[in-house]
């Protein structure tokens, strides 16, 4: 794994007093204690999320217990070695393409995209689930009413990240530069949110959600969610968007979400609030952080690469689009010439299916229909497989191609560009050699 | 786990679409592969104003967000607005904002490959 940056207790470590005023812009007093003229005390409270009384007595170059504390649960080494590391404050992880061969996806090939803090594990019996809003009966659940006293269901579901494919765009949108590992299709077993919402009793009011989690912003602001996404009523009803509470059989890991996530297959991973406290019934289009701007948004219209767009002429993503991953062969492999070999990967495309997978070994000159499995259920990813004869020796790319029940395919080249790189859906490729 | 590989082949597309014209020499760092690991501010590259980026930058996240991608001066300058407007960054001083915008937009520009 790479080397990390310096974190904070590094920093204090080789010159604390240059370390808080660059920040937290503190200068302390001629004694070298307290703050001169405040300069300081606010930022400093703000990460702490309180006061300081005492600060007048504050030592010059301490830095803040509650800070030195911070102990983080989750390790690196929770993950498979060939995972893709783009960033460890705030996490987020990929897989390598050909991680993504299992049908079911385990936890340690599982891509990881935080915004937040990676929070400390909530105790089951500490959590609730507030249910608020255009709703008749507020409800706040226990981790032990979601278990006994709702159906639960178990499924398989593709939850992608909605930039991936981002590192394709040119100019790169700023954002993590995902290629294609921000996708994952586990097995998750929940209780579905519509049943939670009928119990609720939804007004005719009811149009949209917004959810809430327990993790924390980067900033320390304990005011300011981290992200807060959420959906449609219609897309919230849906039998499939569940309050999912097992991931792969056994109590979902922290890094995804423990003890309770939602999970909206086919849209954007972001609906899939982690550490999820709370669903706020809206009566209009959700307005937290994540839902404007920006953020999870694409143009109205086309757009020319690297244009500057008006943020009125955004409107929110909706679901995911048809795309497919080569797991097979690993890419720069070698094979021999003249014998087959199985080529394979898995597609999906967003709240729909896939009918017709092809691949191309000659450039997209001539396209062959390779075994596409049926997906085990609704919004499960599919397998795919082919055996192919590389006629010589030589360089050869793999290009896969998947359409879906609607008529969409990838497009060869990378699709319209947007200002925060979502939805890239081109064609994988992958080279192999044939000795 | 590992640093980026290049599997993605909508990239390599892109790249060779969009390979500058002009290959600009300059005696700087242009690749995050190339940091020396033991330079003071890994992983961001040597330049003026490096050390306004850094503790900037580092209250809050870690500095692989900066040299995940590079970005034209424009987009620089949209996002120190939007960590102070919508993240909670501190806003820094007038003249400590324009050094940062200048490393950022000089030193991990849109040629740099995070």
């Amino acid at each position: 794994m790479p080397k990390k940056d310096r974190g904070l207790i590094e920093l204090y470590h080789d010159d604390p007093e240059r370390a808080e005023y660059m920040v937290f812009g503190r200068k302390a007093g001629p004694d070298r204690r307290g703050f001169l003229k405040g300069a300081g005390l606010a930022s400093m409270g703000a990460v702490l999320g309180t006061t300081i009384p005492f600060s007048a007595h504050m030592p010059a170059g301490l830095l803040p217990g509650a800070l030195a504390e911070t102990i983080n649960e989750f390790m690196f080494d929770a993950k498979h070695a060939d995972m893709i590391v783009h960033n460890d404050r705030p996490v987020n992880v990929e897989a390598a393409a050909h991680l993504l061969d299992d049908d079911i996806t385990p936890f340690d090939k599982h891509f990881i995209r935080n915004n937040g803090t990676m929070p400390m594990p909530m105790s089951k019996a500490d959590w609730r689930l507030k249910i608020d809003g255009e709703v008749n009966e507020e409800l706040e659940l226990s981790y032990d009413q979601l278990m006994n006293e709702f159906e639960h269901v178990t499924f398989r579901a593709q939850l992608e990240c909605g930039g991936n494919g981002r590192a394709g765009f040119n100019p790169l949108p700023r954002g993590n530069p995902w290629m294609i590992g921000a996708i994952g299709n586990s097995e998750w077993t929940g209780v579905r949110v519509s049943d939670i919402l009928r119990r609720a009793g939804l007004k005719p009011s009811a149009v949209y959600t917004g959810h809430y989690s327990y993790d924390e912003h980067l900033s320390g602001d304990p005011d300011r969610p981290s992200i807060s996404r959420g959906g449609p009523i219609d897309k919230m009803m849906d039998p499939h968007t569940i309050v999912a509470i097992k991931m792969n059989g056994q109590d979902i890991p922290i890094e995804h979400g423990y003890p309770a996530r939602i999970v909206a297959p086919g849209w954007a991973g972001s609906v899939s609030q982690k550490w999820v406290t709370r669903i706020w019934v809206r009566d209009r289009e959700h307005d937290g952080p994540g839902m404007t701007g920006l953020s999870y948004r694409m143009p109205r219209f086309p757009v020319a690469p690297g244009t500057e767009v008006a943020h009125e002429d955004m409107m929110v993503m909706g679901a995911m689009v048809v795309k497919s991953a080569i797991t097979n062969p690993v890419a720069g492999a070698e094979v021999r010439a003249g014998a087959p070999f199985e080529i394979r990967g898995q597609a999906w495309a967003g709240d729909n299916h896939v009918v017709r997978m092809e691949t191309s070994i000659d450039f997209g000159a001539t396209w062959q229909t390779a075994e596409l499995h049926a997906p085990p259920n609704r919004y499960s990813w599919q397998r795919w497989r082919q055996t192919i004869i590389p006629p010589q020796s030589g360089y050869y790319e793999v290009w896969s191609r998947a359409t879906d029940n609607q008529g969409n395919s990838q497009p060869m080249v990378v699709p319209g560009w947007n200002p925060r790189g979502y939805l890239n859906n081109a064609c994988h490729r992958i080279h192999f050699t044939a000795v | 786990m590992k640093t980026r590989v290049s599997t993605c082949g909508a990239a390599f597309a892109a790249l060779l679409l969009a390979l500058p014209a002009v290959a600009v020499a300059q005696d700087r760092i242009t690749r995050y592969a190339d940091v020396p690991q033991d330079f003071e501010f890994y992983p961001l590259p040597p330049g003026e104003g490096v050390d306004e980026v850094y503790y900037g930058c580092i209250a809050c996240h870690s500095l692989r967000t900066v040299t995940n991608g590079g970005y034209s001066r424009a987009v620089w300058d949209e996002l120190l607005d939007w960590m102070v407007e919508n993240q909670g960054m501190m806003e820094p001083e007038p003249d400590i904002r324009a050094v940062m915008l200048d490393y950022l937009a000089t030193y991990i520009g849109e040629d740099w490959e995070g």
